[in-house]
This record gives structure tokens, sequence and C-alpha cells, in this order.
């Protein structure tokens, strides 16, 4: 009980910082509240550095310590404190900041509970706290436009939510447990397997915004506030992903179900795509390219099991779509959320310019920045996994990629004097300088990180 | 490993403190230029001494980034090193009264950088990254002039079109990696089969696009609009080069199908570039169909299986082609103008650099002894030995009465009409010119040691290839001297100035397609939200019957609390408007569908 306790000791802190936000937050001190969230994320980040070794469950097989819940936790915490930063920048002073801020802790939490699952209750577990959080956030502005995106957002998840739990009470009746580790259980039995799995790609494909289930992201990341968006985009997608990599990593490969991921995985990066070549509205384009790249992540999904570089390439390209993917949002905190609003922007800003053009072209892939290396990694393990043909529709993709991060380029170099130079708040330049320095470096150095 | 690191970070280095600084950008660049000259000097002598360079850098694990300076690419970089600084120099007298000259020199330094890591790379990631690194300096360097009219998409056609068949290079370096478990370039040579058709073919694509072949020729003639010293480096030695670059390198690995192919492609390119250089209206499209052409010669000799001559042409045409481009520029300077009409009579106001230009001309028809004379027929004498001699020697004869044809028109052009006196001196532009002018002259001298070097053997040349070459070279400067492109071309005339629509129809084939299943997405989309939203509106009518019901026979009865529930209920229908519905719609067919599919997807395993 001591030993679990002691490797909980990350999420325990997460858990109590959340808890001492509230409290300040009832003394109506959104700075201390931000202090306190970042200094609870900072010590939890330390607490993990020496777990990453470490092979480990607790309570009984239920929750895990190991290799993707250890990375994972390194990926998520300083991507919610920069999401914090960004929230910052957007509502400071404005009424329920620290409540806003709490509850970024508490869906952050609920992501770590994804990442280290190995029992279906705490899979739902996950996904309520995750969602939770998310539909208050979501509604934060109370008009409208956010009460209805929260309200879809909700609706949907409730939906998702609930086919989620009746479809794993057939594993449950298969295996006889509820802990992942006893999937083999259900070895032979391929109704029953077929039926589990849907239920989880129902509901982990909603939190990570797959194709079929992806309706409900661009209208939520539209109505919710920027910063919002951008802290959605990154940690509850990337958590979806890792929990997938705990679930399906111990499910057997019977009836073909990697070829239909595969199937899912196309579908959501071509579909992604084209609906983002379309938009005009920034952050709906952002939306769509972020389903495309949900695509993207499910590749290594696809390869669990046969391909030893499948988790090394979820890890590392949830590191760099979380760095990429809230540097983009950063620009968009800047700039403003229609794509006219980037005209001339790279002439009168020319940093700003700079780091958008150093995400959009590591969203595209283009080498060496960190995008390039997620998805070589991402490549190789659907090779080794058999799945050439969906290595070649991802690279395919990266034209249409290009058209679309083009579409926000292009305009940024054009008419010198369109833009007047806008101060950039020193809290987002700090955001969008650690981003494109990650998004940067780290591609260079991630073979030298990485075992 | 000394010279490796002056080669590459030289020109690097010249431009980081160029865009750091922001200041004397002159200096940094011939600085950066000759360092990187030096380097490459050093590599060529140890290549030429038998030992070969070779680093392997940390980067991914099991994929390196490798790079190595053999005899090949040793050969490649002292090439690029030495028109690099020769333009470089030129460029200092052509960007003076340029006020954003730190850009130009840093970007044109990046562009060097990228081409050499090109050039010496040893496997297939840095060969990528490189590849992406050159499309991108090249954008920057067409669009240089963003302001004017027409450089924006210039520069965005040429970034496309290019970018498009870099898929090819992605497919074939993912094929190669995974056939044969590495990414060192060397290691791949040496798959067979269908996989080497496979990526001998994609490689072609990729060399397509890059070097501006049949049917993706378009974007190197509107790519002209960037300053002159920008094409003389572009066209020369550097990105167009990239895609003949590619398949030198790969030849060992080339089956007969994907060599006929590239010969194939290579000989309609000659001859099609060639008809639209000679139909051309102005001088830099000229000299920039020109290119296409000749790397189309190129081709030839490497679908021909002698890709020695191919790398011979390809430096041949190196210094010939700058030196032609920097004389351009010089016109363009007098005359404010590129087109043909306006230069007439330009060389004669400028003598000396007339001469330098003619000479270059003349070695590009392939005079002897000039340096083209004998990589033509190097050429020449490939496609005749070749087992598909049918095909490739007509196709490059005809290519060669055409280089002949337009060169001779040119100088014809340049030399007739009223000269100016000229308003200034040019003398770093001269200086940059002259010296690869002597190049282009005398370079052929120094091809029977380098393909020692190389350690490859060309056949002794008879007495029948030369002549051929030379009469086929004299022919075509003789029709083009003495006779105007609208007698020659006839009726070939409009649909050669207007590029080939039909054959350079890459926006009918990736464009528009792509633009219209983007559209009909959304239209589906739209047809959807409107059957959904139907459904919505059809409740919300049942609800509205009830309500109204409700309002008729109880409201008369409990008058406020009624009132109040209605204002209550109009608030709830805002929030829905029929968008609930949706999302539920939508979540079940979307599990239908998955259902659907996983259950599916067993029966085709």
């Amino acid at each position: 009980m001591e030993r679990d306790l002691a490797l909980l000791a990350p999420e325990l802190t997460l858990a109590a910082t959340a808890m001492l936000m509230i409290i300040a937050e009832m003394f109506r001190a959104a700075r201390v509240v931000l202090a306190i969230g970042l200094a609870g994320l900072a010590a939890a980040t330390l607490l993990t550095l020496p777990m990453l070794s470490v092979d480990a469950t607790v309570f009984g097989g239920t929750y895990r310590i190991d290799l993707i819940s250890g990375w994972a936790k390194l990926i998520l915490l300083p991507g919610t404190a920069l999401s914090m930063l960004l929230v910052r920048a957007e509502i400071a002073g404005r009424p329920r900041e620290g409540s806003v801020q709490a509850l970024v802790v508490l869906v952050t939490l609920g992501a770590l509970m994804l990442s280290g699952a190995g029992d279906m209750m705490v899979v739902v577990i996950g996904v309520v706290l995750t969602g939770l959080g998310s539909f208050a956030l979501v509604a934060w502005p109370r008009d409208d436009a956010a009460t209805e995106a929260a309200m879809k957002y909700l609706v949907f998840g409730a939906v998702t939510g609930s086919v989620m739990i009746y479809g794993l009470t057939f594993w449950f009746g298969g295996a006889g447990s509820t802990l992942f580790s006893e999937l083999g259980q259900l070895r032979g039995q391929t109704f029953v397997t077929i039926a589990g799995l849907i239920a989880i790609i129902v509901g982990l494909g909603y939190k990570g915004s797959l194709v079929p289930f992806h309706f409900w992201a661009p209208d939520a990341y539209q109505g919710a506030p920027v910063s919002i968006a951008a802290y959605l985009s990154v940690i509850t997608k990337a958590a979806a992903f890792f929990a997938f990599a705990q679930v399906l990593r111990d499910l057997p490969r019977d009836g073909g179900w990697p070829l239909g991921l595969a199937l899912i995985s196309a579908a959501t990066m071509t579909y992604g795509y084209l609906a983002a070549l379309v938009q005009t509205n920034l952050v709906r384009l952002i939306a769509y390219s972020s389903v495309a790249q949900s695509g993207y992540f499910l590749m290594g999904v696809v390869a669990l099991g046969v391909s030893g570089f499948a988790v090394p390439a979820i890890v590392v390209f949830a590191a760099a779509y979380v760095a990429m993917n809230l540097g983009a949002f950063a620009v968009v905190m800047v700039a403003g959320r229609s794509l006219e609003d980037l005209r001339g922007l790279g002439r009168s800003n020319r940093w700003l310019g700079v780091a958008m053009v150093v995400f959009v072209l590591s969203l595209t892939g283009i080498p060496p920045l960190f995008g390039f290396v997620g998805k070589v990694y991402l490549f190789v393990a659907a090779l080794e996994a058999g799945f050439l043909w969906l290595a070649v529709i991802g690279i395919l993709n990266s034209v249409l990629a290009l058209g679309v991060y083009l579409r926000m380029v292009v305009p940024m170099y054009r008419d010198a004097d369109a833009a007047p130079t806008i101060a950039t708040a020193p809290v987002l330049a700090l955001v969008l300088a650690a981003t494109a320095a990650a998004t940067l470096g780290l591609g260079v150095l991630a073979g030298l990180l990485l075992p | 490993m000394i010279w490796l690191a002056f080669t590459l970070l030289a020109p690097l280095g010249a431009a980081l403190a160029v865009f750091a600084l922001r200041r004397a950008p002159e200096g940094f660049a011939l600085a950066g230029a000759a360092l990187g000259l030096a380097g490459a000097l050093g590599l060529f002598a140890g290549a030429a001494g038998g030992a070969e360079i070779s680093a392997a850098l940390p980067f991914l694990p099991d994929l390196p980034i490798r790079l190595v300076a053999g005899p090949l690419t040793a050969t490649l970089a002292l090439v690029v090193a030495t028109v690099a600084a020769m333009v470089l120099t030129y460029a200092v007298g052509y960007m003076a009264r340029d006020p954003e000259r730190p850009r130009f020199f840093g970007t044109m330094l990046m562009f060097v950088t990228a081409m050499q890591l090109l050039v010496l790379s040893g496997d297939w990631i840095t060969l990528l990254a490189a590849w992406e690194m050159i499309g991108f300096a090249s954008y920057l360097l067409i669009g240089f002039w963003h302001g004017r009219k027409g450089v924006p998409g210039a520069a965005m056609r040429a970034f496309l079109y290019t970018r498009t068949a870099d898929l090819g290079l992605y497919l074939a370096a993912f094929l190669l990696i995974g056939v044969a478990g590495t990414s060192e370039i060397s290691a791949t040579l040496s798959t067979t089969g269908t996989p080497a058709l496979i990526a001998g073919l994609l490689l072609l694509f990729a060399a397509m696009g890059k070097s501006a072949q049949v049917p993706m020729q378009d974007w190197l003639m509107r790519a002209m609009a960037g300053p002159t010293p920008v094409s003389a480096l572009l066209h020369s030695a550097t990105l167009v080069a990239a895609g003949a670059i590619l398949l030198i390198r790969t030849a060992p690995m080339l089956p007969g199908g994907a060599l006929l192919a590239i010969g194939l492609v290579g000989g309609i390119t000659a001859v099609v570039t060639g008809l639209m250089a000679l139909a051309s209206k102005d001088l830099k499209r000229l000299l920039a169909a020109s290119t296409a052409s000749q790397y189309g010669l190129m081709l030839i000799a490497v679908g021909a299986g002698v890709p020695i001559a191919a790398l011979l042409h390809l430096i041949a045409h190196a210094a010939i082609k700058s030196a032609l481009f920097l004389g351009a520029g010089v016109f363009q300077h007098d005359r404010e103008s590129i087109d043909l009409d306006t230069l007439a009579g330009a060389g004669r106001a400028r003598p000396g650099i007339f001469a330098g230009f003619a000479v270059a001309a003349l070695a590009l028809a392939g005079l002897p002894p000039l340096a083209a004379f004998y990589s033509k027929d190097a050429i020449l004498a490939a496609a005749l030995d070749s087992p598909s001699a049918a095909w490739l020697l007509p196709l490059a004869l005809a290519g060669s009465v055409l280089t002949g044809a337009y060169m001779g028109r040119a100088l014809k052009v340049l030399w007739s009409g009223a000269a100016e006196t000229p308003h200034d001196k040019v003398p770093l532009m001269a200086v940059g010119m002259s010296v690869l002018v002597a190049l282009a002259a005398t370079l052929g001298f120094v091809f029977k040691p380098l393909e020692a070097m190389l350690g490859a053997h060309l056949a002794e040349p008879g007495w029948v290839v030369p002549v051929m070459g030379l009469a086929v070279g004299l022919a075509g400067l003789a029709l083009g001297g003495l006779l105007a492109p609208a007698r020659l071309l006839g009726r070939l005339l409009v649909p050669a100035r207007n590029g080939f629509p039909l054959a350079g129809g890459m926006d009918a084939i990736v464009v528009r397609p792509a633009m219209a299943i983007a559209d009909a997405c959304e239209r589906f989309e739209q047809h959807l939200l409107a059957l959904v939203l139907a459904m919505g509106r059809l409740n919300l009518r049942i609800g509205d019957r009830a309500q109204s019901t409700d309002r008729d026979t109880i409201d008369r009865a409990i008058f406020g609390l009624v009132d109040r529930t209605i204002a209550l209920g109009t608030r709830a229908r805002r929030l829905q408007s029929g968008f609930i519905h949706r999302e539920m719609a939508l979540t079940a067919a979307g599990i239908a569908l998955v259902t659907g599919v996983l259950l599916a997807a067993p029966l085709y395993f």
C-alpha cells in the first residue's frame, strides 16, 4: 500500500494541487491560484523523472506505472503548464479565472488516469473526469455560442460514454475480469473482442476526435476561449491515444481489427485535411487539421504489439503534437480568429511569423522539425506492421496538408503594410518561445533522448 | 572531415551571420563562398587521391546522418561551390543598389548550404531534409521581389509543382529503406526486382519535378521572376540539377524498364522545351527552357545506361548556363528589360560581355573544343549504343539541333540592332562571368582525368559521333541564325510560345481534382446538415403544435405560470435549434459505420 502511494506521488500531488487551487480561488486570488498550479505541475513533473524506468502496477493491477504513463506525464504536465499560461493571457482579471485554472488541472488529472489505465473502470473514470471538466471549460464564456458548443460536447460525450460502458461489459463477460492484462483470455472469442473494441473506439475516438466522432470538435473549439481550445486539442487528445496504447497492447489481434483501425486512420487524416481546405475561420481550420493529426496518431495504435516502434512513435508524435499545436493556437491568440487576421503578419511581426512557419512546417511533417521525426516513427511502425498502404496514404496526405497550411503562411507574407505591429503579451511570448524551441530543437535531439 | 565541415558550415555560418547582424552581407557572402570552395577543393583532392571521406552523426536510432565525399559526390560539391562563388561575386555588383541585400545574400547562402548537404548526403533521411530545404529556399529566392506583380504567384507555382513531385522521393526513400533495412544510400542501391523498378519510377517522378521535365516544365519558365543571380544559380548546378543528380547517384540500381522511361521522358523534354526556347519572346525564358532541354539530354544519357555522360554534361552545362545567365543579366541591367525585341543590339554595345556570352552559347551548341562538345558527344554515343537507340538517338539529335538553333537566334538578336553606349562599368559582374566563361571553354580537357577518377571508361569516340555532333550543332546554329522562328516553327510557334498548355497540364491533373473533392465533401456535409436540420425542425414543429394546444386550453386557467414556462421554452429552443438532434443522429450513424467497418474488415483480410 505504501509502495503504491509512493508510485502514485505525481498523481497525488496533482490532486492536492487542484484542491489547493480551489481553496485559493475562494479568496479570489487568481495569481496565487496560478502560482500554486504551476508549482504543483513542476513538482509532479520532477517526481515523475526518477520513475521513468519503473515498470509496475498499483492497486491490484488497475493502474500502471510504466513507460507509456511515465512519458505521458512528462509530455502532458508541461503541456498543461503552457496551457495555463495561455489561459492567463486570455482571461486574466475576468470572473472565475481561478476556477478555470483549477478545472484545467483536474482535467489533466483525468488525462493522466487515461494514460496509465490498467483496468476498464479506470478508463471510464478517466473519460468522465476529463469530460466533465471539459464541458465546463468550453461553457466558460456564457454566451450562446459557447453554451451551444458545450451542450453538443456534453450530448456527444454522454452518448459515446454510455455506448462505451455498455460495450465493455462484453469484455468483462468474455475475460472474466475488468483488468486489461486479462484480455488475453479473449483469444478465440472474435465477436466479444470486436464488440468491446467498438465500445473503446467510440469512447476514446470521441476524446481523440477520430472520424466519424469528430463532429463536436470544430464547434467546441470555436465556441470555447482560444486557450481552452488549445488545451483540449492537445492534452485530452494525446491522453486518448495513450489510453488506446494501454488498452490495445494486450488485446489479441484476432478478427482483423488492426485493418479496421487502419481504415479509420486513413479516413480520419484524409477527411480532416479535406475539410480544413475549405475553412475560413482559423480556429476551425486548426480544429480540422488536428482531426487529421489524430489519424496519424492512430497509425501508431494500429502497429501496437507487432512493431517495437509503435509505442515510441505514439510518445514522440504526442510530444511533437503538443508543442506544435499549442504554438499554433498561441499564434491565433495573438493574431485573431480569422484567416484574414494573418494578412501581412509575417512582415509586421517578424518573430511571430517565424514561429508560425516553424509550427506549420512541423505540422506538415517537414524535416528536420519535431513533427517530421514523429511521423517517421509512425511510418516505420506502420511499415513493420505490414501496413505499407497506410504509410503511403499518410505521405500522400502531406500534400493536402501543405495546401492547408500554406493557406495560413502565404497571407502572412503578403501585403507588407496591411497589418499593424501587434504587441505580444510577455506570457504569450514565453509560450511561443518555448513551443517553437521544442519544435525546432527536439527534432534534432530526439535521437539522443530516446532509447 | 575538416573539409566536409568547411564545405557545409562556411556557407551556413555566413548565412547565420548575415541574418543575425544584417550588415556587410557582401563580405560574409564572399568569405562564406570562398571558404566553402576551399572545403570542396579539399574534398575533391582527397577523393582524387582515392580516399573516401565519410562521417556518421548520431540522429535517429539506427538512422544516423551520413555524409559521404566519394569521387562522384566530391566532384558535384566542387561544381556547386565553384558556381556559387562566381554567382555570388557577380551578385555583389548586380544587387549593389537593392535595399534588401541582407535577406538576399542570407537566403542565397542558405540555399548553397542546402545544396551541398544534398550532394554530400549519404543517407536518404538527410537527402530528404536537404531536398526540402532547397525547395523552400528556392521559393524564397524566386519570390524575392514579392512586391512585384506576378512574383508571389510564380514562386508559389514553383513550390507546388516541385512539392508534388517530392512525393515520389518520399515514397521511393521509404520504400528503399523498408526493403533494404537501412537508410544508407549506397546500401540501398543493391535493391533489385520489382521494388527497384517502382523506386526507379518514383525517383523519376521526383526528378521530373525538380529538373522541370515534361509535363512539369511550366514552373521553370515562370521562375524567372527572381533576380538574375538566382536564376543563374538555380538553373546551372543547383535546384534543377538536384533531379538529375538524384538519378545519376541511383543509376546503378535502376532496372531496364525504369531506364527506358527515364530516357523517353528526357528525350521528349529535350525536344518540347527546345521548341519552347526557340519560340520564346524573352531572353531569360529562352535560357530557362534551354535548361529543361539540356537536362532532358542528361536524362537520355542516364536512360541509355551511361550516367557518367550525364554527369559530364551536367558539369559543362553548369558553367555554360551560369555564364549565359550572368551575361543576360548585364544586358537586362542595360536595357531594363529581357524582351528580345528590346534587347536587339545590346550585345554590340558591350563587346566584351557579348564575346563571353557567345563563347558560352557556342559551347552549348557543341562546337569543338568547347566543353559541351565532349559531353554532348558522350551523350550521343551513349544513345547510339543503348538497346533503345531507335527511340533515344533521334530525340537526342533533335534536341541538339534545337540547342544550336535557339542559341544561334539569341546571338543574332543580341548583335543585330542599334548599339547604345552603356552608362556604367560592371567590373564585379565581369569577373564572375569571365571565370565561368573560361571554364565553359576549357572544362572539356579535364573530362578524361575525371573519368579515370570516377572509375568509368567511356568508349573512345570513333569519327561518326563527333562528326554527327558537330553537324547537328552547326546545322542548328545556321537555322537559328538565318531563319526567323516563325518560319522555322510555322504553326507550332503559338503553342510553343505558350508552353504547350496541354502538355503542361499539372493544374488539371492535381490542383483542380483536389479542390473538387474538397468542395464535394463540403457539399456533402451541408446536405447532411440540411437533412438533420429538417428533422430537427419537424420535431420542433410537433413541439410547437403541442405547445400551442397547451396554450389554448390551459393558458386561460393558469395565466402567469404558463407565460413564464413559454418564455423559458423559447430560450431552450434557441439552445436546441435542431443541433442536438444532429449530434445524436451523427453519433448513431458513426457507431453503425465503425461497427460495419470492423465487422467487414476481416472478410477482406
